[in-house]
């Protein structure tokens, strides 16, 4: 079975926030919540300096805290390394985010929050809530779209390698920062990547063993 | 500022702000409870039992209820004894909740034909006890990702505030109904050496455990939950209780009156609360970068 | 997606180009239940990011369809006082109210003197063009040069002189490096690769791609931010202090390395032209070319003449023409630049002189002069090294010889249009197989490159500076100011006098253009068109709308436009300029048009019916794509619709493959070699020696004193020269610090500021909604993360932003992100984010760069605290 992991490239991204934007159409996320970020922040004094620019999102450890601490088992990894929240069996006790390094997760507690504020919803909105319907007073995280996964796989495409099975903010980098694929499989390019590039984790010291990596 | 979230060190914020308060809350009448029903099982004050209990299940259960986002699925949190803390947490609240009802039963219902007072169903209630006043940080203690409260020396703060604060409870209780103080004093003294100790050697432990750790310790003591920390910590919840345990030392038990007792029990009530939230609120997270 | 399947009657893709800025790259909007919900690039196109990518605020643009506060039906002022912080009171009315009195005001006024009507050049919302009709238009309503065009939008910090420049030299608006083949970069103020500029993402993929590849990146700004953060080696600058830099390093390699592409020079530059004494060409008696030295023949020859080998043409010498003595530009030049030194430079832009002869050595080293590489079989000179600039070094009032300097590294070691360094586009435009439609560049007068896809005023050849001016852009006193600057100009009032301008402007017409919050003083500008009867065709009311307008009508979003034109003419910086296929992408409509939103276009075609001149109009469409075939062209008396023209240019561009590609949204077609490295091919010269400036001083000279007008025309020089920017004569103990604004990725202009998705992340981002300050100067001052400060011009106009501080910035700077500080009530979202730079920027002539028109965009200023 596939583990499903990414590497990206600091070197290559510019910081455009494409994965963050596109994270949030795809998932029909309300205002306020990011499944997909961008840290950025800078190393060194002037004027040896160095501007450091991180995107982050869940990293579907390998050990995962979040799954270890969930009481009901609502957060749970899939065979495929992938860390998923079944919202039906959350009760919103938010333990997986106290529990979570990296903090990549959000409690969806509002529903009542608008794109713009106090003018009712968009259709965007409207039509968000019905494909892609959050459960309020549950946690909610980034699925490494998981949907696009299996809709993909189901149709014979490649994860990493097709588009349709592939997560939106891979595709959507528009300078190929992000490699998406199979960390157990010795040829995909992300474990290429990560012998070749040196990739290396956040937070390793953690014992998470997370499935992003980053290559400089 | 938004910016800075994870890229500075970030506070953890779900476990205390908002409806977050409310488990602070739930831990603290969990534990208080259980305090009391511990205290009482040395004490042979059944009163305490019935109190306890309900302090616990009523108190603490209620509040935990209303701190969950899904209270009706709360049944769910049962699942996952083997992996995770809560899980377990509950299950020893559920065992709580069925022993102790069994060993309660006799003192509220003349009759029956057990009395509650068998030694193994005390053992076991003293040890569901512990369990329960040191199930909130253990639940803390177990994530890594915030040092202040992966300190091993939480536990054990925890565990003698618990008693520390169900102490103080039984013996109040104690005085209203006019019993002997003695035994009860006594665990005054000694559970409040005890915390005072413990707490500095989880303070001293944690600031030198690493960076985060240590910047969470300043916030605690030198930052923004400091005057929090020497106001309801130091001065509320162990100076003033100090004075009033060492006078009653020095001068005998007639000091003891009700009302420095229930002074005394305020104090310690608000210096566990504020303890509590101060270390929940100032647990925070290694930037990411 | 967990789409539950039984809800969804419609999931489709759509392909269109997007509207998020002037880049405009392919996309594709999915569309569920007629409603657009996602966009991202589109795999099979490379016109934009790398397979199916586009940048965050490309992705976030369905945000503007989706917006409520949108004008969705025509809008009246009725109050009849103008100005920032007055009520419009606006009331609906009907379209054909509207249309009735803007086509009957029209009228009369063109009838009167058309350049008495003012259109704008440039949206608010950047791409959404055809911004070449808009010239069209204003063409077929009788006026002669782009005088009348209102800058909004990229407004004056846009390139006047890097686009000059680039057209001078590369026969194109915009430059870049050759990404696919260079080794080394050095950038100048300009973030291409990294987020901004033309082709951003195209630029941005390819950038990416070199990274890979292992290419080293210097970038000198302010700020170690989008370019300078990315780098492999920032270097802080001051701003507008570049050429400083750029003259000593041209210096360095010039007369005491010594090392450089004769090769290159002798070939396409005019360099071995032959100047006399006073500087201009010496030129042949009878066909007036100017005139070189051929070393093998020894003979004087004039400057295009065969010639077997360019490696003949003398660069050094002392000959005698006619009886007068002369020499060769080049000589002018290693000449002039010996006054540069290392330590002069250093201490202007306080860059170690070490590490500017580093650079120097560095990138004379990489240019690997001699060396040669063959693509697909041509073989071309290989130098892999690439100097860029753009609005950031070059928006100063030394804007032309910021960008002249820094064109000067590229031309002495000949990397320019060749494999691996600097690239111009877009130059030309290669017909579609089977189609008809091509523009080419031609070889113009001295040898120099007349454009062939050029924006607005082409720079060559220059015309003559001459008064009285028709239109109140005076772009016939300044030949060289591809947009005018005068109507934002203090002085405006005593220039026009001066200059003998009569067409007072009566009216504006204009598309979303927000150019009272994006130029300059604003309360400047409101001034001036106040007086105006203006209509403006905007998604929102916008601040300029809120100010002046009087009637605004409602335009559609990029995801309702039906827009044929788009990128039909490779023309607005879409393009690759690397070596890969042509593309070229349309508009289609993704949803039904908002409300009575109508698409500008459609609205400009109705006004030009009802005011007579169409038949103009489609005159000039014919000539512009050169329409040959009968039954394509438009005729006079015929009235199409703007999708209906599309028809039959679409037609004529595509042929028989038009509803092909119209199907589709976009072509593609091979490129050969030949076209990216075109200039190689051709023979002529680029004007390094920039002898036209000779002339036209001696014209703006006279003109000058003869109407008393204090001009710094000493600019008008011909080798690239130091000019202290006017921001360096304001600062003083009190005005210390020189606050500057750069392009932040997330945004365009101001049109994004209202978009909530961008909102959002521009809140996660450090600098974008802040004034960053370096950080051991705002400890210095009491500055700590989240103070308010103001920022106060000399001139006592102010804007308030709130601290961040960083290492990453040059102590003496202050750095404000786009323009925000907006303040329109029918923009929520926008209003209050961040601050707005352009109002601090002082403008008077003396802020303008003489020969270009740029504005200074750095200023003076002093920083103190406000009230949190």
């Amino acid at each position: 079975m596939a583990r499903f992991g990414m590497v990206i490239d600091l070197r290559k991204c510019i910081g455009c926030w494409s994965c963050t934007v596109s994270c949030k159409e795809e998932h029909f996320l309300p205002r306020g919540m990011f499944w997909n970020r961008v840290l950025i922040s800078e190393s060194g004094k002037y004027p040896a300096v160095k501007k450091e620019m991180y995107p982050v999102l869940c990293n579907h450890c390998k050990e995962a805290a979040c799954v270890d601490v969930c009481p009901t088992g609502a957060t749970n990894k899939r065979e495929d390394g992938i860390v998923v929240v079944d919202a039906d069996k959350c009760t919103g006790c938010r333990y997986c985010l106290i529990a979570c390094p990296y903090q990549q997760r959000t409690p969806y507690k509002d529903d009542k929050v608008e794109w713009f504020p106090g003018q009712g919803f968009t259709q965007f909105e409207i039509l968000g809530r019905t494909l892609y319907p959050l459960q309020k007073g549950t946690m909610t995280k980034c699925n490494f779209c998981a949907e696009r996964i299996d809709e993909g796989q189901k149709r014979g495409l490649k994860p990493g390698v097709d588009n349709d099975a592939t997560p939106a903010c891979v595709i959507s980098c528009p300078v190929n920062a992000r490699i998406f694929g199979d960390l157990d499989d010795p040829s995909s390019k992300v474990s290429g990547l990560i012998k070749v590039r040196k990739g290396f984790q956040l937070h390793p010291e953690l014992g998470t063993d997370p499935s992003v990596y980053y290559i400089n | 500022m938004e910016y800075e979230w994870m890229v500075r060190y970030t506070p953890q914020r779900e476990w205390i702000e908002g409806q977050g308060v409310l488990l602070w809350l739930a831990f603290f009448f969990s534990e208080i409870g259980a305090g009391i029903y511990f205290v009482s099982l040395f004490l042979n004050f059944k009163a305490g039992w019935l109190v306890g209990w309900l302090v616990t299940l009523v108190l603490g259960g209620l509040i935990h209820l209303g701190f969950l986002g899904h209270p009706m699925r709360s049944w769910r949190i049962l699942l996952k004894p083997a992996s995770s803390e809560l899980s377990r947490g509950l299950w020893v609240i559920f065992l709580f909740g069925v022993i102790g009802f069994f060993q309660i039963l006799p003192v509220v219902f003349s009759g029956l034909p057990w009395t509650g007072e068998s030694s193994t169903m005390s053992t076991i209630m003293g040890i569901l006890c512990i369990l329960i006043i040191t199930h909130g940080f253990l639940t803390m203690n177990v994530v890594r990702a915030l040092p202040l409260w992966n300190s091993s020396m939480i536990i054990p703060v925890s565990l003698v505030s618990g008693i520390w604060v169900g102490s103080q409870t039984a013996e109040l209780m104690l005085k209203i109904s006019g019993q002997e103080l003695y035994m009860s004093e006594l665990w005054s003294r000694w559970s409040l050496l005890s915390y005072m100790a413990v707490l500095f050697v989880y303070l001293w432990g944690t600031y030198h455990a690493s960076d985060t750790a240590k910047e969470s310790i300043k916030r605690l003591l030198i930052g923004d939950s400091a005057v929090r920390f020497y106001i309801g910590v130091l001065v509320i919840g162990i100076i003033i209780p100090l004075i009033i345990t060492l006078v009653v030392w020095g001068n005998g038990f007639e000091e003891l009156s009700g009302g420095v007792l229930f002074i005394r029990f305020v104090c310690v009530l608000i210096g566990d609360l504020t303890m509590r939230y101060s270390i929940m609120k100032s647990a925070i997270y290694t930037p990411i970068i | 997606m967990s789409a539950q399947q039984e809800k969804i009657w419609e999931d489709v893709w759509v392909n269109t180009t997007c509207g998020g800025c002037y880049c405009g790259c392919g996309v594709r909007v999915r569309r569920i239940n007629g409603v657009p919900v996602k966009i991202e690039g589109i795999p099979g196109s490379t016109m934009g990011g790398e397979n199916g990518g586009v940048c965050g605020k490309g992705a976030a643009g369905i945000m503007y369809y989706h917006d409520p506060n949108r004008v969705t039906k025509p809008l009246r002022r009725t109050n009849p006082e103008k100005g920032i912080g007055v009520d419009p009171k606006w009331k609906e009315i009907s379209w054909d109210e509207a249309l009735e009195e803007i086509a009957e005001r029209m009228k009369k006024i063109i009838a009167d003197d058309p350049h008495k009507v003012l259109l704008t050049n440039q949206t608010q919302r950047a791409s959404d063009g055809p911004h070449n009709h808009l010239y069209f238009y204003g063409a077929a309503v009788g006026q002669h040069a782009n005088g009348c065009f209102i800058i909004g939008g990229g407004s004056l910090h846009c390139g006047n002189a890097a686009h000059m420049m680039g057209g001078l030299i590369h026969g194109a608006w915009s430059i870049a490096p050759d990404w696919r083949y260079t080794k080394y970069v050095l950038k100048f103020g300009s973030s291409k690769g990294t987020g901004s500029g033309h082709s951003a993402m195209t630029n941005a993929r390819l950038r990416a791609q070199a990274m890979e590849r292992g290419i080293k990146e210097v970038v000198f700004d302010p700020m170690c931010n989008f370019a300078g953060g990315k780098a492999t080696e920032w270097i802080p600058i001051l701003p507008g202090t570049d050429s400083a830099l750029a003259l000593a390093m041209a210096n360095y390699i010039l007369n005491e390395l010594q090392v450089y592409d004769a090769q290159y020079l002798k070939a396409k530059t005019n360099l071995p032209y032959l100047i006399g004494p006073a500087g201009t060409y010496v030129r042949d008696k009878d066909s007036g070319k100017p005139l070189i030295f051929d070393e093998k023949e020894k003979k004087i020859k004039e400057c295009d003449a065969p010639v077997q080998n360019y490696g003949d043409y003398a660069l050094g010498g002392e000959f005698e023409v006619n009886g007068e003595k002369c020499r060769p530009a080049f000589m002018s030049l290693k000449e002039h630049l010996k006054q540069f030194g290392m330590g002069w430079a250093s201490d202007i832009t306080t860059v170690p002189a070490e590490t500017i002869k580093r650079i120097a050595e560095e990138w004379v080293e990489n240019a690997q002069i001699g060396s040669t590489i063959t693509i697909e079989g041509k073989t071309y000179p290989y130098r892999p090294v690439a100097a860029v600039t753009f609005r950031g070094a070059q928006g100063h009032s030394n804007g032309i010889h910021q960008v002249a300097a820094i064109d000067l590294l590229c031309e002495l070691v000949g990397a320019e249009d060749v494999p691996g360094g600097t690239l111009g586009w877009p130059s030309i435009r290669r017909k579609y197989p089977g189609g008809n439609y091509e523009r080419k560049t031609i070889v113009g007068p001295d040898g120099v490159i007349v454009p062939g896809v050029f924006y607005s005023h082409i720079p060559w050849p220059p015309h003559k500076p001459k008064v009285p001016c028709k239109d109140i852009g005076c772009v016939d006193f300044w030949p060289h100011a591809t947009l005018s600057h005068i109507p934002y100009v203090k002085e405006r009032d005593e220039i026009w006098k001066k200059l003998g301008v009569t067409a007072k402007p009566e009216m504006l017409f204009g598309i979303a253009c927000n150019f009272i919050v994006s130029n300059c003083d604003w309360q400047a500008t409101v001034d001036f068109f106040k007086g105006l009867f203006v209509v403006q065709m905007d998604v929102w009311v916008n601040e300029t709308d809120q100010a002046i307008a009087d009637i605004v009508l409602p335009d559609v979003t990029w995801l309702e436009k039906d827009c044929w034109s788009s990128e039909i003419d490779a023309y607005f910086f879409s393009g690759s300029p690397s070596y890969e296929d042509w593309y070229c992408h349309m508009q289609k409509a993704v949803a039904e048009p908002v409300g009575e939103c109508r698409f500008f276009m459609d609205v400009y075609l109705e006004v030009a019916n009802r005011a007579g001149f169409r038949d103009k109009y489609n005159e000039i469409v014919n000539q512009y794509y050169s329409i040959e075939d009968e039954d394509l062209k438009f005729k006079p008396g015929e009235q199409p619709t703007w999708a209906e023209m599309g028809e039959r240019v679409l037609k004529w561009v595509y042929g028989e493959d038009a509803d092909k590609v119209k199907e589709q949204g976009y072509a593609t077609w091979h490129k050969p070699i030949e076209d990216v490295y075109w200039r190689w091919e051709i023979n002529s010269r680029v004007p390094v020696y920039m002898e036209f400036l000779i002339r036209a001083r001696n014209e703006v000279e006279r003109v000058c004193r003869e109407v008393d007008m204090d001009l710094d025309y000493e600019q008008y020089t011909p080798n690239a020269s130091w000019f202290s920017p006017t921001t360096y004569k304001e600062l003083d103990d009190e005005y210390n610090m020189i606050a500057y604004s750069y392009r932040d990725v997330l945004h365009t202009n101001n049109t994004t500021f209202q978009n909530p998705m961008i909102d959002e992340v521009s809140k996660l981002c450090p600098y974008t909604y802040t004034v960053t300050m370096n950080t051991d100067v705002a400890k210095q001052k009491g500055f700590e993360d989240g103070n308010m400060v103001w920022i106060e011009n000399r001139y006592g106009t102010r804007e308030k932003g709130r601290i961040k501080t960083l290492e990453g910035q040059h102590p003496k700077t202050v750095g404000i992100a786009g323009q925000g500080g907006l303040w329109a009530d029918m923009r929520p979202i926008a209003k209050g984010k961040g601050s707005n730079f352009c109002k601090i920027l002082p403008t008077y002539l003396r802020h303008y760069d003489p020969v270009t028109g740029n504005i200074e965009t750095s200023v003076a200023v002093k920083v103190y605290r406000a009230k949190d």
